[in-house]
Order: structure tokens, then C-alpha cells, then sequence
């Protein structure tokens, strides 16, 4: 069971688990024994809205840091996902095709994306942000748009 | 993504319990309130109006929620209905809105029960994300009636 730090802005609460990392742009990563496994973080899921569709990567696709691994379309926008670690993909939620709303309702686990068998984790893992970290990431990202500069 | 925009109409008393609505988008129509407040017969009232506000906007948002999820429609239709509540001290309150859509999607190769499910997310996201729906202060009821065509 995770737990989170939290952060209010304007009137949305916005948590952050704290038993991973985190690029900077929202997606979270959490080592597993066969490689990471990545997600859109709360913050990233309320920015969005509602997932009327998931699309990720499939299994065996090669990923650089930075690459697209998945893409969500939401009732609002279409958001691509970029990839916080090189790797190759070796799962993808199955559960995603047909209810990607879990993105939304738990974004932290049942709404998981995808685990990348992680290439060069102990170099890429120093790039990520820690949880406190990203909390004040997302704390200045969401001031940013509220004040619409 | 703090951002406002600003719509308008305006009244104009026309005599007795009627006057002219001008909307911002347009349309001009006579109004007054329902008969059964000592208005007239026949023409738009503001009780219409709050209704129809509801009403209007979901299925525009609707609308919208069915090309994001890639749904066909075929037809929409839906009735909804505004309780009103007359309070001790005689002020009037819209308590609820019912809303009935009859809603028609063609399956399109998908399975029926999981365009229905789709089509339900579809509509829960059309009362989320309507403006007027999250605006008022009525309870919000929607039974809608879900038909997938093979």
C-alpha cells in the first residue's frame, strides 16, 4: 500500500506516492524485479480529464529516453507520454482496452501503463526526481497555469 | 488553465408579465413566467429556461464526449424535468434535474455491452464536463436509456 504526500491548489488535491520517482513531466516509475513500471502521475490524470482511450506501446518496442511509449486521449486533449528510462517494453496493462477510466480512479495501481525491462537504470534512475522533488514540480507547474503565464 | 470567458443576454420589459430576450448568440424570443405564476401561455420562461440551460448542455457535451470516445451515434433524445420546491418562507428552489436520454449507438464491429460501457463513461464525462451541470446546485439524475444496434 502506498502512501503519498499531498498538495491543494486552488480547489483539486493533487498526491504524489511516495515509494517511487518521477520525470518531471508526470510519469511516475517504480522498480520491480524484472525491470520499471510507469504511470501517468495523479496530478497528470486531473490536468487531462477523463481517459477515453489508452495507447501504449507494445511489448518488445525499444524506447531512448524521451521517446513517445504511450499516448492518452482524454475527453479534453491527447497527451503523449514520454518515456523516463531507455528499455525495452515487457508488459503492458491489458486492462487499459477496455477501462482505461482506471487511469483516473487509481492512477498509482490498477492505472499502471506499462513495465520497461529498465537498460541502464543505475544512471537514468539519477535523473529522475524524488517524490518531494516532484511535488514542488508539480506545485510550480500548477501555479504557473493558474496565474496563465 | 485559470481562464474566464463572459456570455451575456439582455431583457427588456414589454408590458404586463412580458418581455424580450435578446441572446448573446442571436436569437430574440418573447418571455414571461409560467402560467401557473401569473404569466402567459405560449411563450419561453425563465423555468424553461434553467431546464433547457441543463439540458441543452449536456447534449451539446455529450456531443462531444461521443467523438472523444469514438462512439457512433445514431439519435439522442431526452426529456429532462426540473423539480421545483416551494420552501416555508415561500422562496422557490430547483431541488433536482431529471434527465432522460434515449440514446441510439450503432455497435460498429465492437461487442454491445462494451460500447454500452463506453457509452455510459461517455455520458458520465457529458455531466462533468458540462458547463451549465457543474454550475447549478440541483441534484443532477440522469437514467438514461442505452440502445446498441448490430
Amino acid at each position: 500500500m502506498s502512501e503519498y504526500l499531498e498538495t491543494t491548489i486552488d480547489k483539486f488535491v493533487f498526491r504524489v506516492a511516495t515509494d517511487r520517482l518521477f520525470s518531471v513531466d508526470g510519469v511516475w516509475v517504480q522498480r520491480q524485479a524484472n525491470g520499471v513500471r510507469v504511470g501517468l502521475t495523479d496530478y497528470l490524470q486531473q490536468r487531462n480529464g477523463d481517459v477515453a482511450f489508452a495507447h501504449v506501446k507494445p511489448v518488445g518496442a525499444k524506447l531512448a529516453v524521451g521517446d513517445e511509449f504511450a499516448e492518452i486521449e482524454t475527453i479534453k486533449a491527447n497527451a503523449s507520454l514520454f518515456s523516463p528510462v531507455s528499455g525495452t517494453v515487457l508488459e503492458v496493462n491489458a486492462a487499459l482496452a477496455l477501462s482505461p477510466e482506471i487511469i483516473n480512479e487509481a492512477p498509482y495501481d490498477k492505472g499502471w501503463l506499462a513495465v520497461i525491462e529498465a537498460a541502464d537504470w543505475h544512471r537514468e534512475q539519477a535523473t529522475l526526481l524524488t517524490p518531494e522533488a516532484y511535488l514542488s514540480a508539480l506545485r510550480s507547474q500548477a501555479e504557473q497555469e493558474l496565474s496563465g503565464s | 488553465m485559470s481562464q474566464t470567458a463572459v456570455y451575456h443576454t439582455t431583457v427588456q420589459w414589454k408590458g404586463e408579465h412580458r418581455g424580450r430576450l435578446v441572446m448573446g448568440n442571436g436569437p430574440e424570443m418573447d418571455f414571461s413566467a409560467p402560467p401557473d405564476a401569473h404569466g402567459l401561455e405560449g411563450v419561453f420562461t425563465p423555468e424553461d429556461a434553467y431546464v433547457a440551460a441543463a439540458n441543452t448542455c449536456v447534449m451539446m457535451m455529450f456531443l462531444w464526449a461521443t467523438e472523444r470516445f469514438k462512439i457512433k451515434l445514431l439519435s439522442y433524445e431526452c426529456r429532462t424535468e426540473g423539480t421545483k420546491r416551494i420552501e416555508l418562507d415561500r422562496t422557490e428552489i430547483f431541488t433536482r434535474l431529471h434527465f432522460r436520454p434515449v440514446i441510439r449507438v450503432a455497435a460498429d464491429g465492437d461487442k454491445p455491452e462494451v460500447v454500452e460501457a463506453r457509452v455510459r463513461r461517455a455520458l458520465q464525462s457529458a455531466q462533468k464536463y458540462s458547463l451549465v451541470a457543474n454550475s447549478v446546485k440541483s441534484e443532477i439524475v440522469i437514467e438514461p436509456e442505452i440502445f446498441v444496434e448490430e
